[in-house]
C-alpha cells in the first residue's frame, strides 16, 4: 500500500514539532472562537435585552433520557477520541501504523480505497493530525452542548458522517471484508456504533416517544448479538482453539499481542494472565463467548416484544446489565482498554456496545412531558431577505441559548480543523515539511553562480551564460545511479509541472557526475529511463571528465569511486541560480526515503525556491 | 436558524479532508508475452590469456547484494578483484570475452536503474571504458555476447528482445523478439516459449538459444543473411521424447558451447554440446536426479564445471570426456566452480565480504581434496545502495 507512508520516522523531531505548534496556534484560535461568540452574545443580549427576552423558539419536548445517555456518552467519546489523535507520533505514524495493518487482509479494492485516504494523510500529515483532533473534539463538543433542537440533530448527523469517514477510512469498512472478525476484538468496527448513535440522536423529536424505536433498538440488539454469536462459533475460524499446529489460536495470539504494548504493569499481568488462559482452555473461553452472546441475542430479542416487556421488565435489565458486565471484562481482558500500545486512537467497541444497550433499555422508560408552544404564535414566517437583515440577525442572535451558541462555537473548531487539511489537499503536491524533515532547511546565497559549458543530451552546447535571464534549478546527477539520482531526476520533472506557467522562465540542469559513463548515450539513457525526454526546459550537461571536474570543484560538489561493486558516492545537493547569474540558494537534496509523498514534497521545495529565485531577479 | 446548511458544509469539509486531491497509485504494467528466463547468474569463463567468475558477495538479495568480478591471469596463482568501477552490480554481471585479457560487461538493471552500462577493459580490468548503453540485460548469464573478430555485442534483453551493437560507442538496434522468432518456421518447428541466451556463432552470426515446447528439439536458432533459421544439435534418441531447454550458450574462441536441460523433473538430464566449424558433438547425458544447477563455467578447452543443489559439483573436461563428480565442494553460501585457462579446477566460495578460492588437489590413487589457496576481503561498501 504505497501511499500508507511518507518514510518519516513517525516520531521524526521536526513535524512533531510542527504538529504541535499547528495544534498550539489552533487551540487558541479555538478559545477565541468561544471567548469572541460568548462575548458577543452577551453583548447583544444587553443592548437588545427585548429580543433576548423573546420567546421565540418553538418548544420542544424534554430530552429522553436514552438520548441523553447517547449523547453526552458518544459526545465524551468524539472529545476523548480527539485528544488521543494529538498523541505526537500520530501525524505521521497514523496512516502506516493504524489504517494499514487494520487494511492489510481486507481485500484489494478495500486496500486500494483506503490507499487513497492514506495518500491524502502522507503528504499533508501536520494538516490531517490536527484536522482529525479538532473535527473531532468539535463533533464531541457538539453534542455535548445542543441537548436539544435542530442543532442537536445535525450533531448527530456530524457524528454520522464522520463516522462514516472513519469507519472506511480509518478501519476499512471495520473490517468486515478480512479474515478473523470476532466481536470480541471490535466487529464490525468501533466507528460504526458512532454511526448508530449519531442517527438515533439525529432522529426528530416526534419519533422520541415512538414505541418502535424502543422496539427495534432491543431487536436490533438482539439480532446483532446473535449474529456475533454464529460468528464466533463458525468452525475453522481458529477460535475454538487456544493453540493450533503449536501456534497460538487467533483469540491467543490477539490477546498476546496486547498483553506486550506498552501499558500499565497491572494491566499487562492482567491481560497476560487472560491470554494463558486462553492458550489453556481454549475451547471453554469460546464456548461461553459464544453461551453469552447467543443467550443476550435472545434475551434483548424476546424484550422487545411488547407482551414480554410489560409483563417481564427484569428479563431485559438482567440482559443489559449482563451484557454491559461482558462489555466491560472483554474491553479489559481482550481489547486492552483500547487505546494503550501503539497509536491508539480509540477505546475500541464494547463502550460504544454498552451505551446503546443502555440506552435501548431506556427508551422502554417513559419520556418526561412536553412543553409545546403554540405554533400559531409564531405568527407568518417573514421571507429570507427580512431574516438575514442585521436587525433579524441580532435578534435571532440575542434570543438564542448559551447551548446553541457554544454549539456555533464547536462548528467553528471543526471547521478551524478542517479548513487547512482542505486547502492543503487542493493542491496535489505534498507539504514542504517532508523535505524539511529529510534535509533541513535550505541556506541562502548570494554570489556569482561558477560558469560552465558543456554538452547537453542532444549533443548541443551549453553555458550558463545562455541561460541567463531565466532561473535555473541545477543539480549533479550520476546517470548509472540506482537510488537517489532517478528520484531527484523525478523531483525536478515533477517541479516544473508545478511551476507551471513560471516553467518556461526556469531551466532544470543537472550535470553528470559520472567520470566514467560520462558520454550523451548515457544522459540519454537516463532521460529516457526517467521519461525526461519530453521535458521541455530539461538539460543534463555533460562533457570530458577533464571539463567536468573543475565545475564539480567550484560548486563545492564531491564524488568518490567506491570499491567493491558501489555506484559512485557523491552528495546530493540543488542550487537555485536567479536569472541574474547568482547563486540565491543550496538545498541539500538527499531524496530521503524516496516516497511519492517526499519527491512531491521536494518538488514543492524546489518550485518555491524557483518562484523566488525569479521573484528576486 | 436554517439547519441545513452547517451540516452539509461540516459533511463537505470532513469528506474533503480525507477525500479530495489524493496521490495517485501507480499500477504495476503488464508483464510483455514470453518475457526471458530467469537463470542462476554466478558463472566463470576462460579465454585467451585469462580466467573471469561472477558471483554473488555482501547479502543473498536485496540492495546489499553485490556482484564482483574476478580475474586470474593465465598462468597466475591468484584471483584478483576486477569488478567495474562507479556503477551499481546489484543486478549482476553479464560477461562477454575477448580475447587476450579484454572483456566486455554488462551491468544487470536493479533497483532504480531501468537499463544496462556496458563496459569493457582491455588489460585485465585495470582500466575500463564504457560502450553504449544497453535497453536492459535479461536475467540470464549469456545475455551478452561478443563476435569473433571483436567489434559487434549482441544481447538478450528483459523486454524478451534481441539487440545488436555494431562496435564502438555505437547504440543498441533491435535484432529480434521472442515472439518474432516464435512465428518464423524454426521457431514454430521448436514451438519457442522462452529466450534464455545470446551470442555469436564461431562464423560470427548472430546466435539465439531458448526452451522449445516440442520434444526433442534444441532451440538454438542462428541468424543469416537477415533470416533465421534452426541451428541446434539433434538430440540423441533416447532423450528425443523431452522437451529441451538451452541453460547455457558461450562462445569462446572458435568453439560456441551449450548446456541443455532435457526434460524436467526428476528425469530431467543434462548435456552440453560444442560447436566447432559447423558440426556439433554432443556430451554423454548428466542425471540430475532432481537436482538444479546452481552455477555453470566453462573453460578454454571445451570444459563444462557445474555446481549442483546439495552442494555438488560435476565436471565435464572437454568433448569426448564423460562427466566426473567433484569431491565434497568446500563450505560457502556459494560456490562457483571454475577451470582456469593453466589448468586444473577452482572453487570460489563467498561468504558476505569474503571469497576463499580452494584448488582442487589430485592426490594418489585417483582421490582429490579441495586445498585452501586464497582469501580476499572485497571491501564492499554495504548500504551504498540502498
Amino acid at each position: 500500500m504505497p501511499g500508507m507512508t511518507n518514510g518519516l520516522n513517525v516520531n521524526d523531531p521536526i513535524v512533531v514539532a510542527a504538529f504541535r505548534t499547528a495544534l498550539l496556534h489552533q487551540g487558541i484560535a479555538a478559545l477565541l472562537i468561544f471567548a469572541v461568540l460568548s462575548v458577543a452574545w452577551v453583548a447583544i443580549r444587553e443592548w437588545r435585552p427585548a429580543a433576548a427576552a423573546d420567546p421565540a423558539a418553538p418548544g420542544v419536548p424534554a430530552e429522553p433520557a436514552w438520548r441523553q445517555v447517547l449523547r453526552i456518552g458518544f459526545g465524551l467519546l468524539w472529545l476523548f477520541d480527539g485528544i488521543l489523535q494529538a498523541q505526537p507520533a500520530m501525524a505521521v505514524g497514523l496512516p502506516s501504523q493504524v489504517i494499514q495493518p487494520g487494511a492489510s487482509s481486507s481485500p484489494h479494492w478495500v486496500q486500494h480505497l483506503v490507499n487513497w485516504a492514506g495518500t491524502a494523510w502522507s503528504y499533508h500529515p501536520v494538516q490531517a493530525g490536527a484536522a482529525a483532533v479538532w473535527i473531532q473534539v468539535g463533533i464531541g463538543l457538539w453534542l455535548l452542548f445542543a441537548a436539544r433542537g435542530p442543532m442537536s440533530r445535525l450533531a448527530g448527523l456530524a457524528s454520522v458522517g464522520w463516522g462514516l469517514v472513519v469507519w472506511v477510512f480509518g478501519e476499512s469498512l471495520g473490517g468486515i471484508l478480512a479474515p478473523g472478525l470476532s466481536w470480541l476484538t471490535g466487529a464490525p468496527g468501533a466507528a460504526a456504533f458512532y454511526c448508530v448513535a449519531g442517527a438515533l440522536v439525529a432522529l426528530p423529536a416526534r419519533y422520541w416517544r415512538s414505541p418502535w424505536l424502543s422496539r427495534l433498538l432491543l431487536g436490533g440488539t438482539g439480532a446483532f448479538l446473535g449474529a456475533m454469536a454464529v460468528l464466533q462459533s463458525w468452525p475453522g475460524r481458529g477460535f475454538w482453539q487456544g493453540t493450533l499446529r503449536g501456534q497460538p489460536g487467533s483469540l491467543t495470539s490477539m490477546v498476546r499481542s496486547m498483553a506486550t504494548t506498552p501499558q500499565p504493569k497491572a494491566l499487562s499481568g492482567l491481560v497476560s494472565g487472560f491470554g494463558s488462559l486462553v492458550r489453556a482452555h481454549g475451547f471453554a473461553v469460546n464456548l461461553f463467548a459464544v453461551a453469552a452472546l447467543a443467550v443476550l441475542g435472545i434475551a434483548f430479542a424476546v424484550a422487545a416484544l411488547p407482551r414480554v416487556s410489560r409483563s417481564r421488565p427484569w428479563l431485559l435489565r438482567a440482559a443489559v446489565i449482563a451484557l454491559v458486565a461482558l462489555c466491560l471484562a472483554d474491553w479489559v481482558l481482550v481489547q486492552d482498554f483500547g487505546f494503550f500500545g501503539g497509536l491508539g486512537t480509540d477505546p475500541n467497541s464494547m463502550i460504544p456496545i454498552a451505551l446503546l444497550a443502555i440506552a435501548a433499555y431506556l427508551c422502554l422508560a417513559p419520556v418526561p412531558g412536553t412543553a409545546e408552544a403554540p405554533a400559531a404564535a409564531a405568527g407568518p414566517r417573514p421571507d429570507w431577505r427580512s431574516r438575514i437583515r442585521p436587525a433579524a440577525l441580532s435578534g435571532w442572535f440575542a434570543a438564542t441559548g448559551v447551548r446553541t451558541v457554544l454549539s456555533v462555537s464547536a462548528i467553528g473548531v471543526i471547521i478551524l480543523g478542517a479548513a487547512p487539511m482542505a486547502a492543503a489537499q487542493a493542491s496535489s503536491s505534498a507539504a514542504p515539511i517532508l523535505a524539511e524533515a529529510i534535509d533541513g532547511s535550505s541556506a541562502p546565497l548570494s554570489s556569482p553562480a561558477p560558469a560552465f559549458a558543456l554538452t547537453d543530451q542532444h549533443g548541443r552546447h551549453v553555458t550558463l551564460a545562455s541561460l541567463r535571464g531565466k532561473a535555473v534549478l541545477l543539480t549533479f546527477l550520476d546517470p548509472v545511479c540506482v537510488t537517489d539520482c532517478p528520484l531527484e531526476a523525478q523531483e525536478f520533472r515533477q517541479a516544473g509541472v508545478l511551476l507551471g506557467a513560471d516553467d518556461s522562465k526556469v531551466e532544470l540542469v543537472a550535470v553528470n557526475l559520472n567520470p566514467l559513463y560520462s558520454s550523451t548515450a548515457y544522459t540519454q539513457a537516463f532521460d529516457r529511463e526517467e521519461q525526461l525526454t519530453g521535458v521541455r526546459d530539461w538539460l543534463f550537461l555533460t562533457g570530458s571528465p577533464a571539463q567536468l571536474r573543475p565545475i564539480w570543484r567550484q560548486y563545492g560538489v564531491a564524488s568518490q569511486t567506491l570499491p567493491g561493486g558501489s555506484m559512485l558516492g557523491h552528495s546530493d545537493v540543488a542550487f537555485v541560480i536567479g536569472p541574474s547569474g547568482h547563486l540565491r540558494q543550496e538545498l541539500d537534496f538527499d531524496p530521503g526515503p524516496g516516497t511519492a509523498a517526499t519527491e512531491s514534497s521536494f518538488a514543492t521545495e524546489l518550485a518555491t525556491a524557483a518562484r523566488q529565485a525569479l521573484g528576486s531577479r | 436558524m436554517r439547519a441545513g446548511l452547517p451540516a452539509v458544509a461540516v459533511a463537505g469539509v470532513a469528506v474533503a479532508v480525507l477525500a479530495a486531491g489524493c496521490g495517485s497509485v501507480t499500477g504495476g504494467s503488464a508483464a510483455p508475452a514470453r518475457r526471458p528466463a530467469s537463470l542462476p547468474l554466478a558463472t566463470s569463463l576462460a579465454a585467451g590469456q585469462a580466467t573471469w567468475a561472477v558471483v554473488p558477495m555482501g547479502t543473498t538479495s536485496g540492495p546489499n547484494l553485490f556482484w564482483q568480478l574476478f580475474e586470474l591471469p593465465a598462468g597466475g596463482a591468484s584471483w584478483r578483484l576486477a569488478t567495474p568501477p562507479d556503477v551499481a552490480t546489484n543486478g549482476a554481471i553479464a560477461l562477454g570475452v575477448q580475447a587476450g585479457q579484454s572483456l566486455v560487461a554488462g551491468i544487470h538493471p536493479s533497483q532504480l536503474l531501468d537499463f544496462s552500462p556496458v563496459t569493457s577493459t582491455p588489460d585485465g580490468g585495470r582500466t575500463w571504458s564504457t560502450g553504449a548503453p544497453n535497453p536492459g540485460l535479461a536475467d540470464v548469464p549469456d545475455a551478452l555476447g561478443t563476435a569473433p573478430r571483436g567489434g559487434q555485442l549482441i544481447s538478450l534483453n528483459r523486454s524478451g528482445s534481441a539487440g545488436l551493437a555494431r562496435g564502438g560507442n555505437s547504440s543498441w538496434t533491435k535484432l529480434t523478439s521472442t515472439k518474432a522468432l516464435a512465428a518464423t518456421p524454426a521457431g514454430r518447428a521448436c514451438q519457442l516459449t522462452e529466450l534464455t541466451a545470446a551470442a555469436f556463432e564461431p562464423s560470427g552470426s548472430p546466435v539465439l538459444a531458448g526452451s522449445c515446447g516440442r520434444p526433442g528439439v534444441a532451440g538454438i536458432f542462428a541468424d543469416q543473411g537477415g533470416s533465421w533459421h534452426a541451428a541446434g544439435p539433434p538430440l540423441p534418441a533416447t532423450l528425443s521424447g523431452r522437451t529441451a531447454r538451452v541453460l547455457r550458450l558461450t562462445r569462446i574462441g572458435t568453439r560456441l558451447t551449450a548446456v541443455l536441460q532435457v526434460g524436467a523433473g526428476h528425469a530431467a538430464s543434462l548435456l552440453t554440446a560444442w560447436l566447432t566449424g559447423s558440426r556439433w558433438t554432443l556430451s554423454v547425458p548428466l542425471q540430475l536426479a532432481g537436482r538444479s544447477v546452481m552455477s555453470s563455467s566453462f573453460g578454454s578447452g571445451g570444459g563444462t564445471v557445474l555446481v549442483l543443489s546439495g552442494g555438488r559439483g560435476e565436471l565435464l573436461a572437454g568433448p569426448g570426456a564423460s562427466w566426473q563428480p567433484l569431491p565434497k565442494l568446500p563450505p560457502g553460501r556459494t560456490v562457483t566452480l571454475a577451470l582456469p585457462a593453466g589448468g586444473g579446477v577452482d572453487a570460489l566460495a563467498t561468504d558476505r565480504s569474503l571469497l576463499t578460492a580452494w584448488r582442487l588437489h589430485s592426490g594418489g590413487a585417483g582421490s582429490a581434496t579441495w586445498v585452501k589457496a586464497q582469501q580476499i576481503k572485497v571491501p564492499i561498501q554495504y548500504g551504498s545502495s540502498s
